[in-house]
C-alpha cells in the first residue's frame, strides 16, 4: 500500500534556511540546507522540498550549488524549486541531483511551460506549486511571485487546469496559514483531493499531531511540515509514530544510516 | 569493481552515482564505447519519456554495443525506473515505441482504482517472488517501502522475469529479472537503507 508522505518544506534565502509568517518579510532564521537535509536523512523522512523564496523576484534561479551538495548528503528525493521559468533551467537542477521541480511563477505566466516540461521531464517530475489567499466571502483567489501577484484564479480551478497541463503533483500553500501553526485547510483539501487524479501535497498549517492527520485523513497524499519540525519538539519520528498508531498508513521503518 | 553508468543523456544519473559509491563501487558515467566495453556492470538510468529516451540512446550510437554487451556478453545490466522500462520490446507511453527488446514485456499507462492517484509516488512495500529473492537480502522482516515515482509500468508476458511486485490500486511489477539483465521501477538510490541494501545484493551477487 503507498504510504502517506511527510514532507519537511524549507526556504531558502542567501544559501540558509528561514522561516517567515504569511510569506512577510518577518523572517526567522532556520539554519544550513545541507546539514538540516542531512539531520531529516536520518530520521527517515520520506521526502524534502526546498523552495528559493527570493528567486523568482530577483530574476533568477534557485542555485544548484546548495542542490548539489544536498544531493551528495542524502539518499531520499527531493524537490526544488524557485525562479523555475525554463526547460534548461529544470535540466540544470535535475542535473544537480534534484529529482521534481516545482514550478509556480511561471506557470501562471504560462500553463503551456507545464506542459512543455511535462512532456520533456515526465509529468512526474513537475510540481504545480499553488499559492492562495482565503478571503471572508469564502473565495480562494492565486497568487503567484511569492504571493504578490494576483493571478485572477481560484484555486480549484487552477488546481484542474495545472493538472490538464500535466503537472504530476499539485502543492498546495495557504498564504493566510503558512508559517500561524494553527491547522491547514481541511474544507479546500478534501474538495480538491476529491477532484484531483494526481497526487495533492498539502502545505500550510501544521501545529500539531492532530493537524497532521486530519489533513491525510481529508485526502493529501503528502504533508508538508516547516515551523512544528523547527519551533516545537515534534521530531518527524514523533508526527510518524502518532500517525501511524492511528491508522494512518506511513512508512514504518527508520531509514537512517548509522 | 566498475559500474559504468550509461550516459545517453537522461535522467539524474548524480543520486544513483553518490548511492553506488557509498556502498563501496566505482563509477563512471560514460558514453565512451571502449569504458561500456571495459566495465564489470552497466547501469541503465532513465527519468523522462519512454520516445525520448529510446531516441536518444538510438542517436547516441550505442545501441548496437549496448545489445552486445547485454544480450550475448551477458554482462550484468541494472535498469532503474524507466531504465527498467526500457528493456521491455515496445512502450505506449504517448504513442507506441519500441524498446530495447531484451525482455518479453511492454509497458503501460497506470489505470489504478480511485482514489489512488497517478503518478504512482511515494513509498511503497514490494512483495519480492522466491525466485528472486537474493535480490532483497537482508531487508529488515516485515514490510519493506521503496520510493516509486512513475505514471507508467511494465507488464512481463514471461511471468518468471518478474521479480517483485506493488500495489496501488491493483497490482504492477516492482522488478524484473533474467539471468544478468535485473531491473527495478522503484528507485533504489532514493530508498535510503532498503535502497542501499538492493544495490550491495546487485554487486554481490554472481551472474
Amino acid at each position: 500500500m503507498l504510504k502517506k508522505r511527510i514532507i519537511p518544506k524549507f526556504l531558502i534565502r542567501g544559501g540558509r534556511l528561514v522561516k517567515l509568517r504569511r510569506f512577510d518579510d518577518d523572517q526567522r532564521e532556520a539554519g544550513n540546507p545541507v546539514s538540516t537535509a542531512k539531520v531529516y536523512d536520518s530520521y527517515g523522512i520520506d521526502e524534502l522540498i526546498f523552495l528559493d523564496i527570493d528567486a523568482t523576484r530577483e530574476g533568477r534561479v534557485v542555485a544548484s550549488s546548495v542542490i548539489e551538495r544536498v544531493a551528495e548528503e542524502v539518499f531520499i528525493p527531493f524537490t526544488v524549486g524557485g525562479g523555475v521559468r525554463s526547460l534548461d533551467e529544470i535540466e540544470a537542477l535535475l542535473k544537480a541531483g534534484a529529482d521534481k521541480v516545482s514550478i509556480n511563477s511561471a506557470a501562471a505566466a504560462d500553463p503551456g511551460f507545464v506542459t512543455r516540461a511535462a512532456s520533456r521531464f515526465g509529468d512526474q517530475c513537475i510540481v504545480a506549486s499553488i499559492d492562495y489567499r482565503q478571503l471572508s466571502d469564502g473565495s480562494r483567489p492565486v497568487f503567484a511571485a511569492g504571493g504578490q501577484t494576483a493571478v485572477g484564479q481560484d484555486a480549484i480551478d487552477w488546481a484542474l487546469r495545472l493538472q490538464d497541463a500535466h503537472a504530476g503533483e499539485i502543492l498546495l500553500s495557504s498564504i493566510d496559514r503558512d508559517g500561524m501553526m494553527t491547522g491547514y485547510d481541511l474544507d479546500l483539501i478534501a474538495a480538491l483531493s476529491d477532484r484531483l487524479n494526481v497526487p495533492l501535497i498539502a502545505s500550510s498549517g501544521a501545529g500539531s499531531l492532530a493537524d497532521c492527520k486530519a489533513a491525510l485523513d481529508a485526502g493529501a497524499s503528502a504533508i508538508t511540515i516547516s515551523s512544528m519540525f523547527i519551533f516545537t519538539d515534534h521530531s518527524p519520528i514523533k508526527v510518524r509514530t502518532y500517525l501511524n498508531t492511528n491508522g494512518v498508513p506511513v512508512r514504518s521503518q527508520k531509514g537512517s544510516r548509522s | 569493481m566498475t559500474t559504468a553508468i550509461i550516459d545517453y543523456g537522461m535522467g539524474n544519473v548524480r543520486s544513483l552515482s553518490n548511492a553506488l559509491e557509498y556502498v563501496g563501487n566505482d563509477v563512471v558515467l560514460t558514453k565512451d564505447p571502449g569504458a561500456l566495453a571495459d566495465a564489470d556492470r552497466l547501469l541503465l538510468p532513465g527519468v523522462g519519456a519512454f520516445g525520448d529516451a529510446m531516441a536518444a540512446i538510438n542517436a547516441s550510437g550505442l545501441r548496437p554495443l549496448l545489445d552486445r554487451l547485454a544480450l550475448e556478453e551477458r554482462k550484468p545490466v541494472l535498469g532503474v525506473c524507466l531504465g527498467m522500462q526500457l528493456f521491455a520490446k515496445r512502450s505506449l507511453e504517448h504513442g507506441v515505441h519500441e524498446g530495447l527488446g531484451w525482455l518479453d514485456a511492454e509497458v503501460l499507462p497506470m489505470r489504478p482504482t480511485p482514489p489512488s492517484k497517478v503518478p504512482h509516488v511515494g513509498w511503497n512495500a514490494i512483495t519480492p517472488m522466491p525466485a528472486h529473492d537474493w535480490l532483497f537480502d537482508g531487508l529488515p522482516a516485515g514490510e519493506s517501502d521503496f520510493y516509486f515515482v512513475h505514471s507508467f509500468h511494465m507488464v512481463c508476458h514471461d511471468s518468471v522475469d518478474c521479480a517483485a511486485t506493488c500495489e496501488h490500486g491493483g497490482t504492477f511489477t516492482a522488478a524484473v529479472a533474467r539471468g544478468n539483465l535485473v531491473a527495478t521501477q522503484f528507485h533504489p538510490e532514493k530508498s535510503q537503507d532498503n535502497g542501499l541494501q538492493l544495490l550491495t545484493n546487485w554487486l554481490n551477487r554472481e551472474f
